[in-house]
């Protein structure tokens, strides 16, 4: 569960990223932050990893508040949530195995279990032997890809997406939509996004913002502004 | 070890320079420390040698001796008090010399002069014990070995202050020169690095590699250093042999133990493997710790 009370973030000179915000996302939920750019989505999504601290307000990820500056326990929290960028940050030097591993050896999980794992999340993002291909090998999709497998792999249960679809062509983007609904079921995924195809037709809950404000909260809803 | 050697086949040149610097920093170190040792060795083997030696007059009878010896002994300044007559220098003399008859042939017990070695308890009583024998009626020479051991006792405390400094200078040096190297492998591996803290890395995870990595150049330019110098004790030892004539051996003193230092006993060179081993795997893994605590830490903001 996600938690946001009353959360204010402000950058340099006072410039409010996010205004007195409010909502709570349930375990296994699928929501989609639309806005603006610099209505405050990749501030909510920089909040829930705990790269930020607010100025005022409580976040709770997973039942832990990180809304103190000091607070511990940030490196366990961030071991269940996936990240997935919109610039796929898919390390060059590694093979597909390579970077979706990288999480898994943080976990300390054992070689075959690990190889069990990187075959089981490329199966279900259809990379099935690509394990060995690098980055340069590969489509923009495919990237992308990676990038979700990486995010889902080691029992991750939160799943944070940045603009996952925006360096994507409209039939790759439908793929990648493909990839998130089919684990929305046990996983907590939250996608900002400015797409408004993919928010009008997945019928999801959708959080808008704007100049760092809640505007709306709908169960079901699509792109509004 | 297959994923520690690959990265440093990704980063030769730093890896090299890394390699380069605590061959130099460990070289020069074990030299100053091998240097001293032999100093303080020499310095033991000079102060454990009688160190103040009165010879007598002809006239001088056996019970004259015999009383400064007492009157020394009674001081309680001196270790000990060897008295040599003239049938024991004659004895010795002729053991010396058994190898040429002509020489026997010169010397009678007549023209030996009986003697006294006297072992000081500390070289600081040394002027006192001489200026005492200066006095002794019937004295013929006093021979009075405190210049060699001043000389060689503030040699010993010049290279020793010296090679503090220069050892403390090297040791920060390298430091800085390892730390911005590291620096430069960090640079290399933001995003990695990034990522890996994104998906919950603690410090130590991420820091691992290259304290891995600095800890194996540490033990292996250490190992390296050590055969070299090693070599080139085995290419200079008949020289220094040589030189040592009559020493047999030295030794320092260090707490309870007693260490050869030459010839290189098997302690002493175990001991100085480890120190040495143990100081460059310290100093790179030190530098590596700092560097990474300076440039990996990120603040939550």
């Amino acid at each position: 569960m996600i938690q946001f009370e009353n959360v204010t973030k402000l950058y340099p000179l006072g410039v409010a990223a996010l205004d007195d915000v409010s909502f709570t996302i349930e375990r296994n939920e699928f929501t989609f932050l639309v806005g603006t750019s610099g209505a405050g989505k990749t501030t909510i999504l920089n909040l829930i990893l705990g790269y930020l601290y607010p100025n005022s307000g409580t976040v709770i990820v997973n039942d832990v508040d990180i809304s103190n500056k000091k607070c511990k326990g940030i490196e366990d929290l961030r071991k269940h949530i996936g990240v997935v960028f919109q610039d796929f940050k898919i390390l060059q030097d590694k093979d597909v195995f390579e970077n979706i591993a990288l999480g898994l050896h943080i976990q300390k999980l054992s070689i075959k279990k690990i190889k069990e794992q990187v075959r089981e999340v490329l199966a279900l993002v259809g990379l099935e032997g690509r394990d060995q291909y690098f980055p340069v090998q590969l489509s923009a999709g495919e990237l992308q890809r990676v990038a979700i497998a990486r995010a889902l792999c080691g029992d991750r249960q939160i799943i944070l997406a940045d603009e996952p679809t925006g360096n994507l062509d409209p039939k790759t983007t439908w793929d990648i939509m493909k990839i998130f609904k089919k684990v929305e079921e046990y996983k907590t995924i939250i996608i900002a996004t400015h797409n408004t195809d993919v928010v009008n037709s997945m019928k999801k809950r959708v959080i808008v913002l704007k100049k760092g404000k809640l505007i709306k909260d709908m169960k079901k809803g699509g792109y509004e502004l | 070890m297959k994923q520690l050697l690959t990265s440093i086949r990704r980063t030769p040149f730093q890896s090299l320079a890394v390699f380069s610097s605590l061959i130099l920093t460990l070289f020069l170190s074990l030299l100053l420390i091998f240097c001293i040792n032999f100093l303080y060795g020499l310095l033991g083997y000079v102060e454990s040698r009688p160190q103040v030696t009165i010879y007598f007059q002809n006239e001088v009878s056996e019970a004259s001796i015999l009383n400064v010896k007492g009157d020394l002994e009674k001081s309680g300044k001196v270790e000990s008090v060897k008295y040599m007559s003239k049938n024991d220098a004659y004895s010795l003399y002729k053991q010396l010399n058994k190898d040429n008859p002509l020489l026997l042939e010169m010397v009678t017990p007549d023209v030996l002069p009986a003697s006294l070695e006297i072992f000081a308890k500390k070289p600081a009583y040394l002027p006192e014990i001489a200026t005492y024998l200066n006095g002794v009626t019937g004295k013929d020479e006093v021979n009075f070995q405190k210049n060699v051991v001043d000389k060689l006792l503030s040699l010993t405390s010049v290279v020793r202050t010296m090679s503090l400094a220069f050892f403390v200078f090297l040791m920060l040096t390298t430091i800085i020169i390892l730390m911005t190297i590291t620096h430069f492998k960090v640079a290399l591996k933001k995003e990695e690095i990034e990522l890996l803290r994104l998906m919950g890395a603690s410090m130590r995870y991420v820091r691992k590699p290259f304290m891995d990595q600095s800890l194996f150049l540490g033990f292996i330019s250490s190992t390296v250093v050590y055969l070299v110098f090693g070599g080139i004790l085995f290419l200079i030892y008949p020289s220094v042999q040589g030189y040592l004539s009559g020493i047999q051996s030295l030794f320092v003193e260090i707490g309870p133990y007693q260490l050869t230092v030459w010839p290189l006993s098997f302690f002493y060179a175990g001991g100085l493997y480890i120190l040495l081993t143990g100081f460059g795997m310290g100093i790179a893994g030190l530098a590596t710790y700092f560097a990474t605590r300076k440039y990996l830490t990120i603040q939550r903001s």
